[in-house]
Protein backbone atom coordinates (compact mmCIF):
# COMPACT_ATOMS: atom_id res chain seq x y z
CA UNK A 1 0.00 0.00 0.00
CA UNK A 2 2.70 2.42 1.04
CA UNK A 3 4.79 1.44 -1.95
CA UNK A 4 1.98 2.24 -4.33
CA UNK A 5 1.55 5.57 -2.60
CA UNK A 6 5.18 6.40 -3.09
CA UNK A 7 5.00 5.36 -6.70
CA UNK A 8 1.97 7.59 -7.28
CA UNK A 9 3.71 10.49 -5.56
CA UNK A 10 6.72 9.90 -7.75
CA UNK A 11 4.56 9.95 -10.87
CA UNK A 12 2.87 13.14 -9.73
CA UNK A 13 6.16 14.89 -9.16
CA UNK A 14 7.44 13.70 -12.49
CA UNK A 15 4.53 14.99 -14.52
CA UNK A 16 3.88 18.29 -12.75
CA UNK A 17 6.83 20.58 -13.10
CA UNK A 18 7.05 23.71 -11.03
CA UNK A 19 5.36 26.62 -12.77
CA UNK A 20 3.33 29.76 -12.24
CA UNK A 21 0.01 27.89 -12.28
CA UNK A 22 1.07 26.30 -8.97
CA UNK A 23 0.08 29.67 -7.50
CA UNK A 24 -3.25 30.07 -9.33
CA UNK A 25 -5.03 30.72 -6.04
CA UNK A 26 -2.76 33.67 -5.24
CA UNK A 27 -3.73 37.08 -6.50
CA UNK A 28 -0.68 39.10 -7.53
CA UNK A 29 -2.57 42.42 -7.72
CA UNK A 30 -1.24 43.62 -4.37
CA UNK A 31 2.35 42.69 -5.22
CA UNK A 32 2.09 44.24 -8.69
CA UNK A 33 0.63 47.47 -7.34
CA UNK A 34 3.39 47.67 -4.78
CA UNK A 35 5.95 47.36 -7.55
CA UNK A 36 4.19 50.09 -9.52
CA UNK A 37 3.99 52.64 -6.71
CA UNK A 38 7.50 52.38 -5.29
CA UNK A 39 10.13 54.48 -6.99
CA UNK A 40 13.83 54.69 -6.29
CA UNK A 41 16.23 56.98 -8.12
CA UNK A 42 19.31 54.98 -7.28
CA UNK A 43 19.79 51.52 -5.87
CA UNK A 44 22.32 52.32 -3.20
CA UNK A 45 20.03 51.12 -0.42
CA UNK A 46 18.80 47.78 -1.64
CA UNK A 47 17.79 46.68 1.86
CA UNK A 48 15.36 49.52 2.35
CA UNK A 49 13.97 49.20 -1.14
CA UNK A 50 13.41 45.46 -0.74
CA UNK A 51 11.70 45.82 2.62
CA UNK A 52 9.43 48.53 1.22
CA UNK A 53 8.50 46.27 -1.67
CA UNK A 54 7.79 43.19 0.42
CA UNK A 55 6.30 44.75 3.56
CA UNK A 56 2.97 43.19 4.57
CA UNK A 57 2.94 40.75 1.70
CA UNK A 58 2.12 37.41 3.22
CA UNK A 59 3.58 34.71 1.02
CA UNK A 60 7.07 34.32 -0.38
CA UNK A 61 5.69 34.13 -3.90
CA UNK A 62 4.01 37.54 -3.52
CA UNK A 63 7.21 39.03 -2.11
CA UNK A 64 9.19 37.59 -4.96
CA UNK A 65 6.62 38.82 -7.44
CA UNK A 66 6.84 42.39 -6.13
CA UNK A 67 10.64 42.34 -6.43
CA UNK A 68 10.51 40.76 -9.88
CA UNK A 69 7.96 43.18 -11.32
CA UNK A 70 9.80 46.14 -9.80
CA UNK A 71 13.09 45.10 -11.39
CA UNK A 72 11.46 44.41 -14.74
CA UNK A 73 9.72 47.78 -14.84
CA UNK A 74 12.58 49.92 -13.52
CA UNK A 75 15.84 48.49 -14.84
CA UNK A 76 16.57 49.20 -18.49
CA UNK A 77 18.66 47.07 -20.79
CA UNK A 78 21.75 49.00 -21.77
CA UNK A 79 22.54 48.27 -25.38
CA UNK A 80 25.86 50.10 -25.35
CA UNK A 81 27.10 48.07 -22.38
CA UNK A 82 25.96 44.94 -24.14
CA UNK A 83 27.75 45.82 -27.37
CA UNK A 84 30.94 46.78 -25.56
CA UNK A 85 31.03 43.53 -23.61
CA UNK A 86 30.17 41.49 -26.68
CA UNK A 87 33.00 43.04 -28.66
CA UNK A 88 35.59 42.50 -25.93
CA UNK A 89 34.48 38.97 -25.16
CA UNK A 90 34.77 38.06 -28.83
CA UNK A 91 38.19 39.64 -29.04
CA UNK A 92 39.53 37.79 -25.98
CA UNK A 93 37.67 34.57 -26.72
CA UNK A 94 40.85 32.50 -26.87
CA UNK A 95 42.84 34.36 -24.23
CA UNK A 96 41.36 33.40 -20.87
CA UNK A 97 43.67 35.65 -18.84
CA UNK A 98 42.69 38.78 -20.73
CA UNK A 99 39.07 37.66 -20.79
CA UNK A 100 39.00 37.33 -17.02
CA UNK A 101 40.71 40.69 -16.62
CA UNK A 102 38.13 42.26 -18.87
CA UNK A 103 35.32 40.48 -17.04
CA UNK A 104 36.52 41.86 -13.72
CA UNK A 105 36.80 45.41 -15.07
CA UNK A 106 33.48 45.20 -16.79
CA UNK A 107 31.77 43.83 -13.71
CA UNK A 108 32.70 46.96 -11.78
CA UNK A 109 31.41 49.21 -14.52
CA UNK A 110 28.26 47.13 -14.83
CA UNK A 111 27.28 47.27 -11.19
CA UNK A 112 28.09 50.98 -10.96
CA UNK A 113 25.75 51.64 -13.89
CA UNK A 114 23.13 49.39 -12.36
CA UNK A 115 23.16 50.98 -8.92
CA UNK A 116 23.44 54.59 -10.07
CA UNK A 117 21.70 54.68 -13.44
CA UNK A 118 19.44 51.63 -13.24
CA UNK A 119 20.72 50.29 -16.55
CA UNK A 120 22.33 46.91 -17.09
CA UNK A 121 22.59 43.71 -19.14
CA UNK A 122 21.30 40.19 -18.31
CA UNK A 123 23.79 39.26 -15.64
CA UNK A 124 23.03 42.52 -13.84
CA UNK A 125 19.31 41.72 -13.77
CA UNK A 126 20.01 38.23 -12.47
CA UNK A 127 22.37 39.48 -9.74
CA UNK A 128 19.93 42.12 -8.61
CA UNK A 129 17.03 39.68 -8.47
CA UNK A 130 19.08 37.20 -6.47
CA UNK A 131 20.31 39.87 -4.08
CA UNK A 132 16.89 41.37 -3.43
CA UNK A 133 15.26 37.94 -3.07
CA UNK A 134 17.94 36.99 -0.54
CA UNK A 135 17.31 40.18 1.41
CA UNK A 136 13.64 39.17 1.58
CA UNK A 137 14.71 35.75 2.86
CA UNK A 138 14.02 33.91 -0.40
CA UNK A 139 16.62 31.58 -1.87
CA UNK A 140 17.54 32.35 -5.48
CA UNK A 141 20.43 31.52 -7.78
CA UNK A 142 22.01 32.83 -10.95
CA UNK A 143 22.03 30.55 -13.99
CA UNK A 144 24.35 31.06 -16.95
CA UNK A 145 23.59 29.53 -20.28
CA UNK A 146 22.59 29.92 -23.86
CA UNK A 147 19.65 32.12 -24.74
CA UNK A 148 18.17 31.53 -28.15
CA UNK A 149 16.54 34.23 -30.27
CA UNK A 150 15.88 34.72 -33.97
CA UNK A 151 18.93 36.98 -34.14
CA UNK A 152 21.39 34.37 -32.89
CA UNK A 153 23.57 32.22 -35.07
CA UNK A 154 22.98 28.62 -34.05
CA UNK A 155 26.36 27.55 -35.36
CA UNK A 156 28.08 29.63 -32.71
CA UNK A 157 26.72 28.40 -29.42
CA UNK A 158 28.38 30.03 -26.45
CA UNK A 159 27.04 30.96 -23.05
CA UNK A 160 25.50 34.37 -23.76
CA UNK A 161 22.70 34.84 -21.27
CA UNK A 162 21.89 34.77 -17.55
CA UNK A 163 18.64 34.05 -15.72
CA UNK A 164 17.48 32.79 -12.31
CA UNK A 165 16.05 29.92 -10.36
CA UNK A 166 14.11 30.67 -7.19
CA UNK A 167 12.97 28.42 -4.36
CA UNK A 168 9.34 28.89 -3.32
CA UNK A 169 7.49 26.47 -1.03
CA UNK A 170 10.46 24.07 -1.20
CA UNK A 171 10.34 23.87 -5.00
CA UNK A 172 12.65 25.46 -7.56
CA UNK A 173 11.16 27.67 -10.30
CA UNK A 174 12.54 29.36 -13.42
CA UNK A 175 12.41 33.01 -14.42
CA UNK A 176 14.18 35.43 -16.75
CA UNK A 177 14.00 39.05 -15.55
CA UNK A 178 15.93 40.41 -18.55
CA UNK A 179 13.54 39.08 -21.13
CA UNK A 180 10.54 39.92 -18.94
CA UNK A 181 11.57 43.57 -18.83
CA UNK A 182 11.20 44.52 -22.46
CA UNK A 183 12.51 44.41 -25.98
CA UNK A 184 15.73 45.71 -27.49
CA UNK A 185 15.96 47.19 -30.94
CA UNK A 186 19.68 46.83 -31.67
CA UNK A 187 19.57 48.67 -35.00
CA UNK A 188 18.18 51.75 -33.31
CA UNK A 189 20.11 51.20 -30.07
CA UNK A 190 16.81 51.39 -28.25
CA UNK A 191 15.15 49.54 -25.37
CA UNK A 192 11.42 49.57 -24.71
CA UNK A 193 9.91 48.46 -21.39
CA UNK A 194 7.18 45.87 -21.94
CA UNK A 195 6.52 43.52 -19.05
CA UNK A 196 6.24 39.91 -20.24
CA UNK A 197 4.66 37.71 -17.60
CA UNK A 198 5.55 34.66 -19.68
CA UNK A 199 9.06 34.42 -18.26
CA UNK A 200 7.88 34.48 -14.64
CA UNK A 201 7.85 30.96 -13.09
CA UNK A 202 7.59 29.44 -16.56
CA UNK A 203 6.83 25.77 -17.12
CA UNK A 204 10.31 24.21 -17.53
CA UNK A 205 9.11 22.36 -20.64
CA UNK A 206 8.47 25.71 -22.36
CA UNK A 207 11.38 27.58 -20.76
CA UNK A 208 13.86 25.12 -22.28
CA UNK A 209 12.77 26.18 -25.79
CA UNK A 210 15.05 29.21 -25.59
CA UNK A 211 17.13 28.71 -22.42
CA UNK A 212 19.84 26.06 -22.29
CA UNK A 213 21.82 26.21 -19.01
CA UNK A 214 25.54 25.43 -18.80
CA UNK A 215 24.70 23.22 -15.81
CA UNK A 216 21.97 20.94 -17.14
CA UNK A 217 20.41 20.36 -13.72
CA UNK A 218 19.02 23.91 -13.99
CA UNK A 219 16.61 22.94 -16.77
CA UNK A 220 14.53 21.59 -13.83
CA UNK A 221 13.46 18.85 -16.24
CA UNK A 222 15.39 16.17 -14.35
CA UNK A 223 15.76 13.11 -16.56
CA UNK A 224 13.92 14.76 -19.43
CA UNK A 225 16.61 17.37 -20.05
CA UNK A 226 17.51 17.52 -23.72
CA UNK A 227 21.03 17.42 -25.08
CA UNK A 228 22.38 20.56 -26.73
CA UNK A 229 21.76 18.93 -30.14
CA UNK A 230 18.14 18.27 -29.25
CA UNK A 231 17.86 21.83 -27.96
CA UNK A 232 19.00 23.29 -31.29
CA UNK A 233 16.41 21.20 -33.12
CA UNK A 234 13.52 22.66 -31.09
CA UNK A 235 11.13 25.20 -32.59
CA UNK A 236 12.08 28.84 -32.09
CA UNK A 237 9.71 30.61 -29.68
CA UNK A 238 9.49 34.38 -29.26
CA UNK A 239 8.40 36.43 -26.22
CA UNK A 240 4.73 36.48 -27.24
CA UNK A 241 4.69 32.68 -27.23
CA UNK A 242 5.61 32.73 -23.56
CA UNK A 243 2.91 35.27 -22.89
CA UNK A 244 0.06 33.26 -24.44
CA UNK A 245 1.11 29.60 -24.17
CA UNK A 246 1.34 27.50 -21.07
CA UNK A 247 3.27 25.03 -23.20
CA UNK A 248 3.52 23.57 -26.66
CA UNK A 249 2.09 20.12 -27.35
CA UNK A 250 3.28 19.45 -30.90
CA UNK A 251 5.40 19.55 -32.98
CA UNK A 252 8.54 19.44 -30.85
CA UNK A 253 10.98 20.03 -33.69
CA UNK A 254 11.77 23.06 -35.74
CA UNK A 255 12.37 21.34 -39.06
CA UNK A 256 9.92 19.05 -40.86
CA UNK A 257 10.08 17.14 -44.13
CA UNK A 258 6.66 16.22 -45.47
CA UNK A 259 4.89 15.29 -48.70
CA UNK A 260 2.82 17.63 -50.81
CA UNK A 261 -0.89 17.81 -49.82
CA UNK A 262 -0.20 16.39 -46.39
CA UNK A 263 -2.08 18.06 -43.53
CA UNK A 264 0.03 19.12 -40.60
CA UNK A 265 -1.26 19.78 -37.06
CA UNK A 266 0.08 22.27 -34.53
CA UNK A 267 -1.13 22.14 -30.92
CA UNK A 268 -0.58 24.37 -27.90
CA UNK A 269 -1.98 24.75 -24.42
CA UNK A 270 -3.15 28.34 -23.90
CA UNK A 271 -2.53 30.32 -20.74
CA UNK A 272 -4.96 33.12 -21.51
CA UNK A 273 -7.63 34.03 -24.01
CA UNK A 274 -6.44 34.54 -27.53
CA UNK A 275 -8.26 36.11 -30.45
CA UNK A 276 -8.46 33.11 -32.81
CA UNK A 277 -9.27 35.40 -35.73
CA UNK A 278 -5.88 37.00 -35.40
CA UNK A 279 -3.99 33.76 -36.00
CA UNK A 280 -1.91 33.81 -39.15
CA UNK A 281 0.61 31.52 -40.80
CA UNK A 282 3.31 33.34 -42.74
CA UNK A 283 5.34 31.41 -45.33
CA UNK A 284 8.66 32.70 -46.56
CA UNK A 285 10.58 30.90 -49.28
CA UNK A 286 13.66 33.10 -49.35
CA UNK A 287 12.24 35.67 -51.74
CA UNK A 288 8.50 36.04 -51.31
CA UNK A 289 6.17 35.99 -48.37
CA UNK A 290 2.62 34.66 -48.19
CA UNK A 291 0.23 34.93 -45.30
CA UNK A 292 -2.86 32.78 -44.73
CA UNK A 293 -5.56 32.30 -42.10
CA UNK A 294 -5.40 28.65 -41.10
CA UNK A 295 -8.13 26.40 -39.79
CA UNK A 296 -8.18 26.73 -35.98
CA UNK A 297 -10.14 25.15 -33.16
CA UNK A 298 -10.15 25.55 -29.41
CA UNK A 299 -11.12 22.91 -26.89
CA UNK A 300 -10.53 23.40 -23.18
CA UNK A 301 -7.49 25.65 -23.60
CA UNK A 302 -5.99 23.42 -26.27
CA UNK A 303 -5.49 25.34 -29.49
CA UNK A 304 -5.28 23.24 -32.65
CA UNK A 305 -4.13 24.67 -35.96
CA UNK A 306 -4.29 22.63 -39.17
CA UNK A 307 -2.75 23.32 -42.52
CA UNK A 308 -2.54 21.39 -45.76
CA UNK A 309 0.73 22.04 -47.61
CA UNK A 310 -0.09 22.34 -51.31
CA UNK A 311 3.11 23.76 -52.75
CA UNK A 312 6.49 22.10 -52.82
CA UNK A 313 9.62 23.88 -51.68
CA UNK A 314 11.50 25.00 -48.61
CA UNK A 315 9.72 27.44 -46.27
CA UNK A 316 10.22 29.28 -43.04
CA UNK A 317 6.82 29.07 -41.39
CA UNK A 318 5.99 31.73 -38.80
CA UNK A 319 2.96 31.61 -36.53
CA UNK A 320 1.52 35.03 -35.68
CA UNK A 321 -1.25 35.99 -33.26
CA UNK A 322 -2.57 39.40 -32.23
CA UNK A 323 -0.08 40.96 -34.60
CA UNK A 324 3.00 39.45 -32.97
CA UNK A 325 5.28 36.61 -33.95
CA UNK A 326 4.97 33.54 -31.73
CA UNK A 327 7.01 30.67 -33.13
CA UNK A 328 9.01 29.68 -36.21
CA UNK A 329 9.32 26.28 -37.93
CA UNK A 330 10.92 25.24 -41.20
CA UNK A 331 9.32 22.89 -43.75
CA UNK A 332 10.56 21.08 -46.80
CA UNK A 333 7.62 19.94 -48.94
CA UNK A 334 8.39 17.36 -51.58
CA UNK A 335 6.33 15.68 -54.31
CA UNK B 1 -2.06 4.62 8.01
CA UNK B 2 -3.65 7.65 9.67
CA UNK B 3 -4.62 5.66 12.76
CA UNK B 4 -1.13 4.32 13.22
CA UNK B 5 0.25 7.79 13.08
CA UNK B 6 -2.03 9.14 15.83
CA UNK B 7 -1.20 6.28 18.16
CA UNK B 8 2.47 6.84 17.68
CA UNK B 9 2.06 10.49 18.35
CA UNK B 10 0.20 10.02 21.65
CA UNK B 11 2.66 7.50 23.05
CA UNK B 12 5.42 9.89 22.21
CA UNK B 13 3.93 12.74 24.23
CA UNK B 14 3.30 10.43 27.22
CA UNK B 15 6.88 9.27 27.47
CA UNK B 16 8.22 12.76 27.20
CA UNK B 17 6.04 14.35 29.79
CA UNK B 18 8.10 13.60 32.92
CA UNK B 19 11.46 14.50 31.54
CA UNK B 20 9.99 17.58 29.91
CA UNK B 21 9.77 19.51 33.14
CA UNK B 22 13.37 18.75 34.07
CA UNK B 23 14.56 19.71 30.60
CA UNK B 24 12.59 22.92 30.66
CA UNK B 25 14.03 23.84 34.04
CA UNK B 26 17.53 23.12 32.85
CA UNK B 27 16.97 25.16 29.74
CA UNK B 28 15.76 28.21 31.66
CA UNK B 29 18.65 28.05 34.12
CA UNK B 30 21.13 27.88 31.27
CA UNK B 31 19.34 30.59 29.34
CA UNK B 32 19.39 33.09 32.18
CA UNK B 33 22.90 32.37 33.39
CA UNK B 34 24.41 32.46 29.93
CA UNK B 35 22.65 35.75 29.32
CA UNK B 36 24.04 37.43 32.39
CA UNK B 37 27.57 36.11 31.84
CA UNK B 38 28.00 36.65 28.12
CA UNK B 39 25.66 39.41 27.15
CA UNK B 40 28.29 42.00 26.48
CA UNK B 41 26.72 44.34 24.03
CA UNK B 42 29.00 45.97 21.53
CA UNK B 43 28.57 48.56 18.86
CA UNK B 44 30.05 47.22 15.66
CA UNK B 45 31.73 49.59 13.24
CA UNK B 46 33.95 48.88 10.28
CA UNK B 47 34.99 49.33 6.69
CA UNK B 48 33.98 47.14 3.75
CA UNK B 49 36.15 46.76 0.71
CA UNK B 50 36.19 44.49 -2.29
CA UNK B 51 39.09 42.64 -3.81
CA UNK B 52 38.95 42.29 -7.58
CA UNK B 53 41.70 41.66 -10.07
CA UNK B 54 44.27 41.84 -7.20
CA UNK B 55 43.20 45.40 -6.36
CA UNK B 56 41.27 46.34 -3.25
CA UNK B 57 38.82 49.24 -3.15
CA UNK B 58 36.18 50.35 -0.66
CA UNK B 59 32.64 49.32 -1.49
CA UNK B 60 29.80 51.84 -1.35
CA UNK B 61 26.35 50.45 -0.80
CA UNK B 62 27.25 47.07 0.69
CA UNK B 63 24.19 45.42 2.23
CA UNK B 64 24.88 44.58 5.85
CA UNK B 65 22.34 42.73 7.94
CA UNK B 66 22.04 40.80 11.16
CA UNK B 67 21.30 37.20 10.28
CA UNK B 68 17.75 36.21 11.11
CA UNK B 69 16.52 39.79 11.52
CA UNK B 70 15.37 42.73 9.49
CA UNK B 71 17.96 45.04 11.01
CA UNK B 72 20.13 46.34 8.23
CA UNK B 73 22.53 49.02 7.18
CA UNK B 74 24.52 50.05 4.13
CA UNK B 75 28.16 51.10 3.82
CA UNK B 76 28.72 54.77 2.90
CA UNK B 77 30.93 56.37 0.25
CA UNK B 78 34.08 55.57 2.19
CA UNK B 79 32.93 52.00 2.75
CA UNK B 80 32.25 52.74 6.43
CA UNK B 81 29.32 51.53 8.47
CA UNK B 82 28.04 51.53 12.04
CA UNK B 83 25.58 48.77 12.72
CA UNK B 84 22.38 50.40 14.09
CA UNK B 85 21.88 47.87 16.88
CA UNK B 86 24.27 46.73 19.58
CA UNK B 87 25.31 43.13 19.01
CA UNK B 88 26.16 40.17 21.21
CA UNK B 89 28.86 37.53 20.95
CA UNK B 90 27.64 34.88 18.55
CA UNK B 91 25.51 37.18 16.40
CA UNK B 92 26.25 36.88 12.71
CA UNK B 93 26.54 39.87 10.39
CA UNK B 94 26.13 39.21 6.68
CA UNK B 95 27.88 41.38 4.09
CA UNK B 96 26.79 41.23 0.48
CA UNK B 97 27.52 43.23 -2.63
CA UNK B 98 26.63 42.56 -6.24
CA UNK B 99 29.38 40.57 -7.95
CA UNK B 100 31.14 39.60 -4.74
CA UNK B 101 30.97 36.48 -2.62
CA UNK B 102 28.75 36.98 0.43
CA UNK B 103 30.61 36.97 3.75
CA UNK B 104 29.30 36.05 7.20
CA UNK B 105 31.13 37.33 10.25
CA UNK B 106 30.57 36.00 13.76
CA UNK B 107 30.65 38.72 16.36
CA UNK B 108 32.91 38.32 19.39
CA UNK B 109 34.27 40.61 22.11
CA UNK B 110 36.89 42.01 19.71
CA UNK B 111 34.45 42.97 16.95
CA UNK B 112 34.01 46.64 17.80
CA UNK B 113 35.88 47.56 14.60
CA UNK B 114 36.02 45.11 11.71
CA UNK B 115 37.70 45.27 8.35
CA UNK B 116 35.68 43.26 5.87
CA UNK B 117 37.16 42.29 2.52
CA UNK B 118 34.81 40.70 0.01
CA UNK B 119 36.25 38.62 -2.80
CA UNK B 120 34.99 39.00 -6.34
CA UNK B 121 32.99 35.99 -7.53
CA UNK B 122 33.92 34.18 -10.70
CA UNK B 123 30.74 34.60 -12.67
CA UNK B 124 31.11 35.82 -16.24
CA UNK B 125 29.10 38.85 -17.30
CA UNK B 126 26.82 38.00 -20.19
CA UNK B 127 23.95 39.50 -22.07
CA UNK B 128 21.68 38.27 -24.81
CA UNK B 129 19.31 40.86 -26.15
CA UNK B 130 15.66 40.06 -26.06
CA UNK B 131 14.88 40.53 -29.67
CA UNK B 132 11.75 39.87 -31.66
CA UNK B 133 13.82 39.65 -34.79
CA UNK B 134 12.34 37.03 -37.04
CA UNK B 135 14.42 34.00 -37.86
CA UNK B 136 15.48 33.50 -41.47
CA UNK B 137 16.88 30.20 -42.69
CA UNK B 138 20.23 30.20 -44.33
CA UNK B 139 19.73 28.99 -47.86
CA UNK B 140 22.16 27.67 -50.40
CA UNK B 141 21.84 29.30 -53.84
CA UNK B 142 19.76 26.59 -55.52
CA UNK B 143 16.93 26.92 -52.99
Amino acid sequence: MQKIGFFLLFLFVKTCFAQQSDFKNIDFTKADNRAKIIKSKKLLKLNELTFKLTENLETDVEKFRAIYVWICSNIANDYRLYALNDRKRNRFEKDSIRLNKWNSRFKKLLFKKLLKKKRTICTGYAYLLKEMANIAGIEAKIVNGFGRTGAIDLEKINANHTWNVVKLNEKWYLCDPTWSAGISYPDEGKFVFQLNDGYFLTDPALFIKNHFPVDVSYTLLENNSPSIEEFIEMPLFYGKGYDVFEKDISPFKMHHEIKQNETFTFQYKLKKELDLNSIKLVFYNGSTEKSIKPETSLQENILTIKHQFKRTGFYDLHLYAEGEIIVTYTFRISK
Amino acid sequence: MNLKYTIMKTTKTFTFKKSNIILLGLFFTLFFTSNSFLAQEITVKGVVSGEADSKTEVLTGTNIYLKGSKIVTTSNKKGEFTFPQKLKTGDVLVFSYLGFVKKRIKINANSSFINVVLKEDENQMLGALNSNKRYTSKRSKQE
